[in-house]
């Protein structure tokens, strides 16, 4: 799951971002408006945490216009206005929800991970595919009932997978939504990845689809 | 003076009325006099020519030559109210109607001094009748060596008078009409004419109450400038506010930004250390209180501008319902469309969303919201089916500052700042136990009819 942090305030995203990095997300940080604004149109995020009071260009501004270019990703607002005629005006530009300053980490990590779950379509919290069960309120997978160690990366791109359980996550769609804007991508680190996971996960459950992508399905567990 | 009419049409209407009366008056007078002058010198100049026939039978020596004496019709029918007499030292003739009878004397009028252009210079004077009739006279006097002669000539002043009464009647009538069709006039035209003010007055009344934001500057020449210095003012109030807010925005910005990274670090650093997060809760509920007062539009704003409330409570539920995602209430809604407020939009989405935020994480199932007229209030009640509070914590919530759960999560703080502003419009906030069990909060607000 990779997020984009839009926020000015350099020790504040920096905390915010070591936070969402020891829950394994991938964060990438634009510290103005134009940045962020740019980032969010031409990147896939699975999420945007967007502060609204931004250098060069006011956050609302750059929502409504990911908006009208037809970006669909939840976006969180994080601000400091915490009047409700702010909160009112954020939603109706296409905000899916509002936190404001100060916040608690794990209520930002909570609140992103259901904007992620609900942007996908699933209601329940609880995400079964087969043996493997993923648990977007605490971010935690469990294979057969028994929780499942992963690592940063495995986690993102099982994640990604069980959101999308049962559909082809394109090879492209899977390295942008695993790895960080700046990351220096080897072109073979995702194979290896996918490799580890289905050592551990069982190699059906991840499906090779040619020339297309992977498939987390449960038909052969 | 309570004489002057407090209005403007009034007191031009009044003016004017005044003006056309006096000038009416004048005018009468002044034709009354010509035409007086006009008849009466026809009746002058029948008088001189006797006088000047009579004139040349005086002789220098003071003797008349009798044969040259010709009564002239009418003064030769006796009974008629023409006359003359001829005064000499020595003798008195008269004339026929007379019938030998001594001419009564009359009173002479100083003031005229007329230039006659007659052979004869002749004096006129005022005199009465045996009969008791006036009579209007003309004497000349010629100096003989004998000494002066006097002539007099005297006709009926009716002669004069029954033209000059008849052409009163037409003429005070026609002067009526004229006054009236010009003080009709002038109503006419100031209805026109100030129409463009009570235009004015109806636009200002329509930005008071929120309706439109500016009085159209389609002005006639002379109220342009006003029209433009009143919308420039009603510019001024709103930046003025706009810009409080901005400022009050920046300073949150300001405040909150090291606030959220302090927490941030504390979280990180274990987080567990209460006496820190209860400061930063502190912090921030202080900031939060002294901004969201700061932020107030309040009464001495630009307008007490009517705010429908239904729209408003739209936003907010449909903004809670994001917020508060994880949770799905059933919100019943009772709001006349139609219904308003004399409030700022920004403090009454402030006050209600405060009210619904507290509904919406304590209550079980089910909020109601209300709103009904109540004299010149709209009361606004929120019900939930919530734990509810009980009577000491209601009078707890209300207390600016205090919140009656130091995690953030409890009615309190935003019932506070709702009363303040509530309070700030003339309104109230009331706390008391739903029906269903769980909190009842009661905002009445202005109605925005009670100050129009």
């Amino acid at each position: 799951m990779r997020v984009l942090l839009v926020e000015d305030d350099a020790t504040l995203s920096d905390a915010i971002a070591r936070a969402l990095r020891a829950e394994h997300f991938a964060v990438d940080i634009a510290d103005n408006g134009e940045d962020g604004g740019h980032f969010g149109s031409t990147e896939l995020y699975d999420a945007v945490v967007l502060d609204l009071g931004l250098p060069k260009r006011d956050g609302v501004s750059v929502l409504r216009e990911w908006r009208a270019e037809g970006r669909t990703m939840p976006v969180l607002i994080l601000t400091a206005r915490d009047g409700w005629s702010e909160k009112v005006e954020g939603f109706k530009a296409g905000a899916d929800d509002y936190l404001t300053k100060p916040f608690r980490v794990e209520e930002l990590v909570m609140r992103l991970r259901a904007l992620v779950r609900r942007a996908t379509g699933h209601a329940a919290p609880r995400i079964a595919c087969g043996p493997v069960v993923f648990d977007t309120q605490t971010g935690a997978f469990e294979l057969h009932g028994l929780p499942l160690k992963l690592t940063a990366f495995e986690w993102r791109v099982l994640s990604c997978l069980a959101l999308r359980a049962g559909l082809v996550v394109e090879r492209r769609e899977l390295l942008e939504r695993v790895y960080e804007g700046d990351a220096d991508v080897d072109s073979n680190s995702l194979e290896v990845i996918i490799g580890r996971l289905r050592r551990k996960i069982g190699h059906a459950m991840i499906e090779t689809v040619r020339g297309r992508g992977y498939q987390l399905t449960a038909s052969a567990a | 003076m309570t004489l002057i009419p407090r209005s403007l049409f009034g007191r031009l209407l009044a003016s004017a009325t005044l003006f056309i009366m006096i000038a009416l008056v004048v005018a009468g007078l002044s034709i009354g006099r010509v035409l007086e002058r006009f008849v009466l010198r026809g009746l002058d100049e029948r008088l001189d020519s006797q006088i000047v026939l009579l004139a040349r039978a005086v002789h220098p020596d003071g003797t008349i030559d009798r044969p040259l004496i010709i009564d002239m019709p009418p003064f030769d029918q006796p009974g008629r109210k023409w006359a003359w007499q001829v005064k000499t030292p020595a003798e008195t003739l008269r004339s026929a109607s007379l019938q030998g009878a001594a001419m009564p004397e009359p009173v002479l009028r100083r003031t005229e001094r007329r230039r006659s252009h007659a052979i004869i210079a002749s004096r006129p004077a005022d005199g009465i009748a045996k009969s008791g009739e006036a009579m209007h006279f003309r004497i000349a006097q010629i100096d003989t060596s004998a000494g002066p002669v006097t002539i007099m000539a005297a006709g009926p002043r009716e002669v004069a008078e029954r033209p000059l009464r008849q052409a009163a009647v037409p003429l005070l009538a026609s002067l009526g009409i004229l006054g009236v069709f010009l003080i009709g006039a002038i109503f006419l035209q100031l209805r026109f004419g100030l129409r463009p003010l009570q235009r004015i007055e109806q636009s200002l009344a329509a930005v008071r109450r929120g309706e439109a934001r500016h009085v159209p500057s389609g002005q006639p020449v002379e109220l342009k400038p006003l029209v433009d210095e009143v919308n420039a003012l009603i510019d001024q109030n709103e930046a003025g506010l706009e810009n409080a807010r901005r400022h009050v925005a920046n300073l949150a910005h300001g405040l909150k930004t090291p606030l959220a990274a302090l927490a941030v670090k504390l979280d990180e650093d274990g987080g567990r250390d209460s006496e820190m997060r209860a400061l930063i809760d502190r912090i921030d509920a202080s900031i939060r209180h002294h901004l969201g007062r700061a932020r107030a539009a309040a009464p001495g704003g630009p307008a007490r501008q009517a705010t429908l409330l239904a729209p408003h409570i739209a936003d907010l539920t449909t903004t809670l319902a994001r917020i508060h995602a994880g949770r799905t209430l059933s919100i019943a809604q009772d709001v006349d469309p139609a219904l308003a407020v004399a409030c700022d939009p920004q403090d009454l989405e402030e006050m209600l969303g405060n009210l619904l935020d507290n509904a919406w994480r304590w209550a079980k199932a089910a909020i109601r919201i209300t709103a009904i007229r109540s004299g010149s209030l709209v009361e606004i009640a929120i019900a939930d089916d919530g734990p509810g509070l009980s009577t000491e914590a209601m009078a707890e919530a209300v207390v600016a500052g205090r919140r009656l759960d130091e995690r953030g999560a409890g009615h309190g703080f935003g019932l506070s700042i709702t009363r303040e502003l509530a309070e700030l419009y003339g309104g109230t906030l009331l706390l008391g136990p739903s029906p269903s069990g769980g909190l009842l909060a009661t905002l009445a607000l202005p109605r925005p009819e009670a100050h129009a």
